[in-house]
């Protein structure tokens, strides 16, 4: 009986091709794998977020208007339910019929409210979206500097412990 | 006996030709990537640095005019920002424009000098008057 001839491939160019395939898949995952170990060297850029930035300067311009408040001091210790510390920054900043109190809220995982209250109307601007581990590592401080009135530090670590995020905020400077 | 089959495929110049070009292929995505990785690190590098520098320069802003020349090299925002910066180092340098007017540069460098961030200040003297 004569053998069919059949059309194909054979054996050692199946192996061959499947070679060369494994060859590609294994250089596709190396590059992966490398590309995310240098990615993890480095810490989360916030400064790259555009919620994160909004944030900052909102945050900064409010800090820089801020005004004085009864004896003398910048910032309140708490109001409406809010308490000054590492998360709640309470502040007045001036205005050109008075002034307003604004309350940062930083308590949230991955969302930050502005609170004001302007002539006994509270409004609230707040953003979603801002990545949890910013609100989680985030740390409102006051730093001082001689002579003058206190400004605000907002640090940020990110998940790794890395600070990724370092802005001080001063008033504005005025006679 | 079975008769031999016609068996055609690619001569060795085909062979060494295809794997030219696939080294090329490789070899050049390769590099395409590994200088993404490294100009990210340096964006974000930068982004670290000029967030210190703007720190320092709050500082500077509020230093006494007439001691601006015994500042210092050393960052008084601290060092926490710079940190995953190799081998950084600071330098500030306060030049003497005219009568009055300072101009102050900050430094940082770092990976062995090769990169550097620098901002400058301009300070006037206002009288040390007590601004709010």
């Amino acid at each position: 009986m004569r053998a069919r001839r059949q059309l194909g491939y054979s054996l050692l160019e199946v192996i061959i091709s499947m070679t060369i395939f494994g060859t590609f898949l294994a250089i596709a995952f190396a590059l992966t794998a490398e590309m995310r170990m240098w990615e993890r060297r480095l810490p989360v850029n916030f400064m790259r977020h555009p919620q994160i930035i909004s944030v900052v300067a909102r945050m900064r311009r409010d800090v820089q208007d801020v005004v004085l408040v009864g004896n003398n001091a910048l910032y309140l210790d708490a109001h409406d339910g809010y308490v000054m510390g590492p998360k709640v920054l309470i502040l007045q900043t001036g205005l050109e019929t008075g002034s307003q109190i604004i309350v940062w809220d930083l308590s949230e995982s991955g969302v930050v409210r502005r609170v004001s209250y302007n002539v006994g109307v509270k409004s609230v601007w707040t953003a979603h979206g801002v990545p949890p581990e910013f609100t989680a590592g985030a740390k409102l401080e006051a730093v001082e500097f001689p002579g003058r009135p206190y400004g605000v530090r907002l640090i940020a670590k990110d998940s790794h412990g890395l600070v990724s995020l370092d802005q001080i905020l001063q008033p504005r400077s005025y006679e | 006996m079975l008769p031999m089959r016609d068996e055609r495929g690619f001569t060795l110049v085909e062979v060494l030709a295809a794997l030219l070009i696939l080294t090329f292929v490789i070899t050049s995505s390769l590099w395409a990537f590994l200088e993404r990785n490294k100009r990210l690190q340096q964006a974000s590098e930068i982004m670290l640095a000029y967030q210190a520098l703007a720190n320092e320069a709050e500082y500077v802003r509020r230093h006494d005019f007439a001691n601006l020349g015994s500042y210092g090299d050393t960052f008084k925002s601290g060092p926490m920002l710079l940190a995953p910066l190799d081998d950084y180092e600071t330098a500030i340098a306060v030049d003497l424009v005219k009568p009055g007017v300072k101009n102050v540069t900050m430094t940082i460098r770092w990976h062995h000098k090769e990169r550097e961030a620098r901002l400058g200040v301009i300070r006037v003297d206002t009288g040390g008057g007590s601004l709010f």
